[in-house]
């Protein structure tokens, strides 16, 4: 695709240029880890999934059409691993709490989630928290979508061809989470308290 | 008057084309409600901007990458069956058990006939079929007047 220097280094890559592919991972590694992150808030498994999605990039390489933007195919393969993840992880949850019958059905927001770490705690770690609070709150479809948009910097355009869907379904998608976030951060804001 | 809630995030985003820009702008200036909902909307937006920056991956993830990619490369199988996947494969699979079922069942039925007719002698003998225990009386009058009813046109 012109103009984009990724896709170019891709192609040269399907071409037999390996040094093309150690570039791609170089510029991408650390947002896939942060993006990984998202979903599984635990370092270890975020760098595991991270790896997983280069190793389905250096599987698909080979399919890989430039009229495609290097970042939605990349960030394409990402949402789907990520997204299956969160639904092995749902389900190993739900196991996890099965009740005996006759009990109440288990709230799986009002789980516990990952202990914070001391740099959480030092700086920002009240928003942090209140982030992924929200992130675990949202439709799973917003949420990949609010994460492309908010934190990976993907166009709405971007995000509809990596999630293969329409920019005004996308649009919808990132309105609804981010009504949801402006409610839900609003104590952090930058001007103090956010009057109703 | 239509409000522009919807629209609030795309053109914080810039995301509106310039017509429909214009047309969300005109309405903001003229209603309070959705200008309140822009200004919740921006505030929360920008408190995602104090977020502490992501954790740098650790030291070793670049090199347990590529240890992880020659293993994977390694564990490849080799040959014709390289390429295909189990989406491909699993289906293969399916079709070759049913046939296998069909002949299976084909070739038992196939011996039972053959058995019925090696052994089609006893069942003309009314003693044995008179021994076999759920006969009616009927049936065995049959079979003791085989001949005649053979003769019958």
């Amino acid at each position: 695709m012109v103009g984009d220097p990724d896709a170019e280094l891709l192609l040269a890559f399907q071409r037999g240029d390996a040094s093309a592919f150690r570039t791609l991972f170089e510029r991408h590694a650390r947002a896939m880890v942060a993006f990984c992150n998202h979903f599984v808030r635990n370092a270890a498994r975020a760098e595991e999934l991270a790896q997983d999605v280069f190793l389905k990039l250096h599987q698909a390489a080979p399919r890989y059409q430039p009229t495609a933007r290097f970042k939605t195919f990349l960030y394409r393969i990402a949402s789907n691993h990520c997204l299956n993840e969160l639904r092995r992880g749902e389900q190993a949850a739900r196991r996890q709490v099965r009740v005996r019958p006759g009990d109440e059905p288990p709230d799986l927001d009002a789980l516990p989630g990952p202990a914070p770490t001391p740099e959480q705690e030092a700086t920002g770690g009240a928003l942090a928290r209140a982030v992924e609070a929200l992130l675990d709150r949202l439709p799973e479809k917003q949420r990949v979508a609010f994460v492309l948009c908010r934190f990976q910097g993907l166009s709405y355009d971007e995000i509809a061809a990596a999630l293969d869907t329409s920019v005004p379904a996308v649009k919808s998608l990132i309105h609804r989470a981010t009504v949801t976030a402006a409610e839900a951060l609003a104590p952090f804001a930058p001007d103090g308290e956010v009057l109703p | 008057m239509t409000h522009v809630r919807e629209e609030l995030t795309a053109l914080l985003d810039g995301a509106l084309e310039p017509a429909e820009r214009a047309r969300v702008e005109a309405h903001l200036a003229a209603c309070a409600e959705c200008r309140a909902g822009r200004d919740r909307t921006a505030a929360g937006l920008a408190a995602l901007g104090r977020l502490p920056p992501p954790p740098e991956p650790s030291p070793q993830f670049e090199q347990r990458f590529y240890a992880r990619l020659a293993r994977e490369r390694t564990a490849v199988p080799r040959g014709p069956l390289r390429h295909l996947s189990w989406r491909f494969l699993a289906p293969l699979a399916a079709a070759g058990a049913a046939a296998a079922l069909v002949i299976g069942v084909g070739l038992r039925e196939r011996h039972r006939q053959a058995f019925i007719a090696d052994h089609l002698g006893l069942f003309e003998s009314p003693e044995l079929v008179a021994s076999v225990g759920d006969v009616a009386p009927q049936d065995v009058e049959v079979v003791a007047h085989l001949d005649e009813l053979e003769g019958t046109p």
